[in-house]
């Protein structure tokens, strides 16, 4: 007769004296920059920043203003493709931030943030990073690190009633792409144990909803090959104390889909929090590390007509981001490449398929590949 | 594959239609022209306003005490309370017997079967299947609705198609209609002749399955040659459905007289396969697919298509239910804890208190459609009645049962009627001699009676 | 699925040789009968002969589940007119389907010589062809020529030869010839003064019970030769339709009904409380099930008996979350799973298809859990609840109960529940480690659950014990027997055959409970045929037939 007992691989089972490690899977819900954002904006003293829309009408005679709206008939999103063709000689700028010379961005000047202390200093430049100021963190945590934060939190695209990041979550949740799976294996003890692996993938199977859109957990992904080898698979040390998981940083490579855009998200120094819920049947957690200015830049410039309706101005950020850069100087100049940030997450549990069943993510270019390989293997 | 050809055929699925809005919309246009100067027959014959009859179900009883105050003797005015407040408005047309009871002669109560089987059939059930006898609306059908479109229409906003209280014998029972948009298809479907169009035209069509069908009644004699008596006389049912369906046709090749009460309602859209879908019983849909329905069978006896037919609002086992709740109604009936303040289940008397306004809409239903100088209640009768008493325990000595409408005058109404432990038959009996079943006296055993109320006739 | 049909095949053979063994009790049957056609009969038969792509749209009267099976109900139903309403529109719309411009030109097989106007020939061809499908038999040609008749007549009338033709097809479909499935009996030139079927009604009653469906064109050549009547002939169409990969789906059809599967599309689970459980979470989970049992009955050809304890089984994307495993293909398909050694979760009765359907919306139900068991899969009759039960001790507003055990535990205080609960909630208590949904717990609103169990004298610690005690219970073979036998001839077991089924109970344990071969044996044993004469119908019937 059975006494106690132990079944789905997700559910504490310390029970069973002879369980072999097990694997917890998760697939990444939602995705937020861990901004700090008071009510009445109390961190941007100076106000929120125009779009680059408000600029480009400013910059606009009254005639002009009546000939490119039509009267005054045209939305913003209407004329969009005109003002952000606002450079000297009609550049988008955009994709040519450096065509116009804008006011500077206006930054957060407030004095707590989420994040972690990525640099273990206290703003002061190193061999690794550029001098900065340092925020507290929300429970009195000195030095934390969040430049990121401090570059977009006053603008109203990127802040949480802004549109950018909610448009990511709900692409994702409705296209299935740049899904992101968590994969800790090693796990002798759920609650806590010393030593386990975390692997970051991306899936290629769409979220598994219930019949009012909220997600569920325990379904099944199938993660993405190419080649016969994972497209993602970074990993990272880890351990578990009292159900929080913390990893040691590592350099990732992020899956993203959002806004129109696909990219590889390279975190530089990232590491994970993560709290699992009792039942391990999802997690919250904050991933902090160093994201490129150019991997910004590339996505914000790939904003344009999202940001007729969020506002935000490619210029000025473009400027700021280099000044607030914090992390990874170039060599040969000395200038800080990457800014510290800090990002809010939620997951649920998954099943993470491995396996003979990848072959079905394989795309068609994939199979087309490997039947020739196996043609030439074959003569 | 079919066995018509070798080669496979490819299945296709059929997909079509949108869903949209599911509400009814019912217009009333109404012309005194075709009514004599009373307004309480047809001009054209001076045949009288015809004769309706229905029955209305809901499953598991009052909530004693706050339902309707109990009498002791049978007087004019019924005293409607919390739960059955709803009502109040259409006390007019309403009359409650209280205090009938259903003796079972030591068979035992077969939860939530006997209560309802014994009340509509007029005999106690030996099983929990058993229907013994036919029940109160087929008999009056087969007095009444010989020559109509639909012998009955049986609909059920609980969305299950068997639970339809109205069956001639254990294995012969109609499936209810659970779908508004399918119970729209078969009512004013292509098959609907509109009664006030100009032209009218026989349908070819129907001429044809007419003879179609005659033809398979003549199959009738060689078939009986082979079979053993009982076969025989289930088939027997089966060809006098036939002949219903012919009678139905017949009825259809005529020209409707024009009607001006009957006005075609708007269809509920909800093509394809969505209608196909369970209907739901979380207490809201049930409300909702209820109010159209109750809409569409009043138009349905307004235009004449049918002379009989059974609501059923909830089943006898209520299985409605509230998101989020894991009690249905049936469970809280039993498993919910009695309030000491209140003195009742608060969850379940909310329940009945939603079935009671049920009601109230149903007769909304008819009373917003005029007829004559009157509305569609003064020319019908409802039997409403549930299986139980007080759910909570099963009780079945004063099941509550209330009429509706004025059956054409001959009936009083805004009576509270006390029963003083007769049986529950009585008020059947005196609904179908009401309703011209030449009957007099119903039931069995215990429940047999030949005591019709007069207290209620005109 | 049916690599497991060659050696089925061989071990058919081997217990033709070794049916020596006992001898089976006589039988002298029943009366010869007319069986309304199940919903599922019905929709087989149509695609059977015009093909899948010819919509059924209708609701059927419901039957009454007798003798624990709802094609023994269709022996009993009536049809009332709305019955017959929806059957002639489902004629119709079948009828003109198979006449549309989309299908008449490969189903009719004919074509006329002018489209407005009737043809003969092309219909007596058509409606001769299909006739005999439908009827199960050759239609006489008096009767073929009153069809064709009829089509002329609708085809002079409507203007056309399709709606002519659409007509009388139509007709043909609410025929009783074609709803009723009728025993037409004739002397037995065997034995003297005894009656038996004839060859086409035997050829349906194999066909019905083997496949489900009405009788294939070779059943059908079969009877006309008189093949079925010679034991050999009988035995070779058996073997034939046993064999064929439609066996699978009569089976199925078999188990659909056995285990109550027709109403597990109208589940409805809260949404709140159930979020993964979904529509395509119950009809996957008929599917597994069904999946489940026919690899080990069919496939395997293995112990009936193992279906209680299989650890195999196939789960679909929605399944998986529910049972929490994954699946290869969560974009849909099947994987095969092997529930592991230390999962409770073995045998069908902790599926989806029975924990969820034997339970209410919004929490398990031990008590219908217990009931279902016992009344579907063992053939026990459960009491119903007493009428006069005191439910103020369930509402005791100090009790603290939390879980199902001590919600239930009053049932026992009360002698008139005690009764009936003590059948149906030790096993159902067994199981409360599976939520309302077929989710595994531990826990019930808060509260550790007890979720001990026993069954027959037989105890467990929680659900995982519930399939060996099932298993081993000699209720399960015999009950599987029983509701075979009952299926085969598709009218309640008379009292003549009892002594056979107690036969046949015997011979499916020494055919170590293989189904094949207890579908072979009854498919051709005469019991399956047997008939009694008909009783004459009384003088007042008789002057009542017009």
């Amino acid at each position: 007769m059975r006494g106690a007992f132990c079944w789905a691989i997700l559910l504490p089972c310390a029970t069973v004296a002879t369980a072999a490690p097990r694997t917890l899977g998760f697939v990444i819900t939602t995705w937020n920059i861990a901004a700090y954002e008071t009510r009445f904006a109390d961190e941007c003293p100076l106000g929120l920043n125009p779009g680059y829309d408000e600029l480009w009408w400013r910059g606009l005679s009254k005639p002009d203003r009546a000939k490119f709206t039509d009267n005054g008939l045209k939305s913003r999103l209407e004329r969009y493709f005109v003002a952000i063709r606002r450079g000297p000689n009609g550049e988008d700028v955009c994709m040519n931030p450096t065509s116009v010379k804008d006011p500077p961005l206006m930054l957060v000047e407030g004095e707590k943030s989420y994040g972690m202390d990525l640099d273990g200093k206290d703003g002061v430049a190193t061999g690794k990073s550029c001098p900065h100021q340092e925020f507290t963190g929300l429970d009195g945590t000195p030095g934390v690190d969040n430049q990121l934060y401090r570059l977009l939190g006053c603008v109203y695209g990127f802040r949480s009633y802004g549109q950018f990041e909610a448009n990511e979550n709900e692409n994702r949740k409705s296209n299935g792409k740049g899904m992101t799976l968590i994969e800790v294996t090693g796990v002798d003890d759920v609650r806590n144990d010393p030593d386990v692996r975390v692997t970051i993938y991306r899936a290629v199977d769409q979220y598994t909803l219930d019949g009012s859109g909220r997600f569920l957990p325990y379904g099944s992904y199938r993660i993405d090959v190419a080649d016969g080898k994972p497209r993602y698979s970074s990993t990272l040390r880890g351990k578990i104390v009292d159900g929080v998981l913390t990893t040691e940083p590592g350099d990732v490579n992020l899956p993203f889909y959002g806004n129109y855009t696909y990219m590889n998200r390279f975190l530089r120094d990232l590491r994970f929090r993560i709290k699992l819920a009792d039942d391990a049947a999802s997690a919250e957690g904050m991933a902090a590390g160093y994201l490129g200015v150019d991997q910004l830049m590339f996505y914000v410039g790939g904003l344009g007509p999202i940001q007729s309706s969020a506002p935000a101005n490619c210029p000025s950020i473009h400027v700021a981001a280099y000044e607030v850069a914090d992390g990874h100087p170039d060599p040969k100049t000395g200038r800080c490449t990457t800014l510290s940030s800090a990002y809010n997450f939620k997951a649920v549990a998954a099943f993470i398929v491995h396996g003979e069943s990848q072959r079905y993510a394989d795309g068609w270019f994939d199979r087309v590949r490997r039947f020739i390989s196996d043609l030439r293997a074959s003569n | 594959m079919t066995f018509l050809i070798p080669k496979a055929v490819s299945r296709r699925s059929v997909l079509r239609g949108a869903i949209g809005g599911t509400t009814v919309g019912v217009a009333l246009p109404f012309l005194d022209a075709f009514l004599n100067d009373n307004g309480t027959a047809l001009a054209a014959t001076g045949a009288p306003l015809p004769l309706r009859f229905g029955t209305w179900y809901w499953g598991l009883g009052h909530t004693p005490g706050h339902a309707i105050t109990p009498k002791t003797r049978t007087s004019a005015g019924i005293d409607f309370l919390e739960e059955c407040k709803a009502l109040k408005p259409h006390e007019q047309y309403l009359n409650y017997f209280g205090g009938f009871n259903m003796p079972l002669d030591g068979r035992s109560n077969y939860t939530h079967f006997s209560g309802w089987v014994a009340s509509r059939t007029g005999s106690a059930p030996s099983s929990n299947s058993e229907i013994p006898a036919p029940t109160l609306d087929l008999l009056v059908a087969d007095q009444i609705a010989k020559n109509t479109r639909f012998q009955t229409l049986d609909v059920t906003a609980a969305g299950i198609a068997r639970e339809n209280y109205s069956a001639r014998s254990t294995n012969s029972r109609a499936a209810a209609e659970a779908s508004p948009e399918k119970l729209y298809q078969r009512i004013f479907g292509f098959e609907f002749a509109d009664p006030n169009k100009a032209d009218f035209k026989p349908d070819t069509r129907m001429v044809v399955r007419k003879s179609v069908l005659s033809g398979i009644g003549e199959e009738r004699r060689t078939l009986f040659r082979k079979l053993g008596s009982s076969d025989r006389a289930r088939l027997d049912e089966y060809f006098t459905s036939i002949r219903q369906l012919e009678n139905q046709l017949d009825v259809q090749l005529q020209k409707p007289a024009p009607n001006q009460a009957c006005a075609i309602p708007v269809s509920p859209r909800r093509d394809g396969p969505e209608q196909n879908m369970p209907q739901g019983l979380e207490v809201d849909t049930v409300i909702a697919n209820h109010r159209m329905m109750a809409q569409m069978v009043a138009m349905a006896v307004a235009c004449n298509q049918t002379k009989v037919f059974n609501v059923v609002f909830s089943d006898n086992f209520s299985h409605m239910r509230r998101p989020g709740q894991t009690y249905t109604h049936h469970l809280l009936t039993h498993e919910e804890t009695q309030d000491k303040e209140l003195g009742y289940q608060p969850v379940a008397f909310w329940f009945n208190c939603r079935t009671m306004e049920g009601l109230a809409t149903f007769i909304d239903a008819f009373k917003n459609i005029r007829e004559g100088s009157g509305t569609l209640l003064d020319n019908m009768l409802v039997f409403a009645a549930t299986e139980t008493n007080y759910a909570r325990v099963h009780s079945l000595d004063g099941v509550p049962v209330f009429t509706i409408g004025r059956a054409g005058g001959r009936i009083k109404t805004g009576l509270h009627v006390v029963g003083n432990g007769d049986p529950i038959t009585r008020v059947g009996l005196t609904a179908m001699q009401v309703m011209g079943v030449p009957i007099d006296s119903w039931g069995t055993q215990s429940l047999r009676t030949s005591k019709t109320i007069t207290e209620i006739l005109a | 699925m049916h690599r497991g049909f060659a050696s089925l095949l061989l071990s058919l053979s081997l217990l033709v040789l070794a049916a020596c063994g006992g001898r089976a009790p006589k039988t002298s049957g029943a009366e010869p009968g007319a069986r309304l056609l199940t919903e599922p009969q019905y929709r087989s038969i149509i695609a059977d002969v015009f093909g899948l792509q010819i919509t059924i749209g209708g609701t059927f009267d419901p039957l009454v589940r007798t003798n624990g099976l709802l094609t023994v109900g269709a022996s009993l139903a009536r049809v009332t007119p709305a019955g017959f309403e929806q059957f002639d529109r489902m004629a119709r719309s079948i009828a003109a389907q198979v006449t549309d411009p989309a299908h008449r030109d490969y189903l009719i097989g004919c074509a006329p010589q002018d489209v407005a106007r009737p043809d003969d020939r092309c219909a007596e061809q058509f409606l001769g062809r299909v006739g005999r499908f439908l009827f199960r038999r050759p239609l006489e040609r008096e009767e073929l020529a009153t069809r064709v008749a009829e089509a002329r007549r609708a085809a002079v009338e409507l203007g056309g030869f399709y709606d002519g033709l659409a007509a009388s097809l139509g007709g043909m479909l609410v025929s009783p010839s074609f709803l009723f499935v009728i025993d037409v009996v004739e002397p037995d030139p065997d034995a003297r003064g005894s009656m038996r079927l004839d060859a086409y009604s035997k050829a349906s009653r194999l066909s019905f019970f083997l496949w489900g469906t009405a009788p294939d064109e070779e059943l059908l050549r079969a009877a006309a030769q008189g093949e079925l009547h010679d034991r050999r002939g009988l035995e070779r169409q058996a073997e034939r339709l046993l064999a064929a990969p439609r066996m699978e789906a009569g089976l199925r059809a078999f188990f659909d009904d056995m285990m109550a599967f027709e109403d597990i599309a109208r589940i409805e689970k809260d949404s709140i409380i159930y979020p993964a459980f979904s529509a395509a979470v119950a009809s996957d989970a008929r599917e597994q099930t069904l999946r489940t049992i026919m690899r080990v009955v069919l496939e395997e050809n293995g112990d009936y008996r193992d279906i209680f304890t299989t650890r195999k089984t196939y789960v679909s994307g929605a399944l998986g979350r529910i049972y929490h495993v994954p699946v290869d293909r969560p974009d849909g398909g099947w994987t095969p799973y092997e529930f592991p050694e230390h999962d409770p979760r073995a045998g069908i009765v902790t599926h989806v298809s029975f924990t969820a359907l034997h339970s209410h919306a919004g929490r398990s139900s031990p008590t219908l859990r217990g009931r279902a068991l016992r009344e579907l899969l063992l053939c026990q009759k459960v009491p119903d609840p007493p009428g006069n039960v005191d439910f103020s001790k369930f509402n005791d507003p100090h009790s603290p109960a939390r879980t199902a055990r001590e919600r239930l535990s009053v049932h026992a205080l009360q002698p008139a529940c005690a009764g009936c609960h003590k059948i149906t909630d030790p096993v159902g208590l067994g199981m409360e480690h599976i939520d309302g949904a077929g989710q595994l717990r531990t826990a019930e609103s808060g509260v550790a659950i007890d979720a001990r169990g026993s069954l027959d004298g037989i105890e467990f610690a929680d659900v995982g014990g519930i399939g060996p005690a099932m298993h081993d219970n000699p209720a399960a073979p015999a009950c599987l027997v029983d509701r075979m036998y009952a299926y085969a001839t598709a009218r309640p077991t008379q009292r003549n055959e009892r002594k056979y089924v107690k036969y046949l109970e015997r011979e499916f344990a020494r055919d170590d409970y293989r189904v094949p071969a207890l579908l072979h044996k009854i498919a051709i044993s005469d019991a399956l045929y047997a008939v009694r004469p008909p009783v004459e119908p009384s003088p007042a019937f008789a002057r009542n037939t017009p």
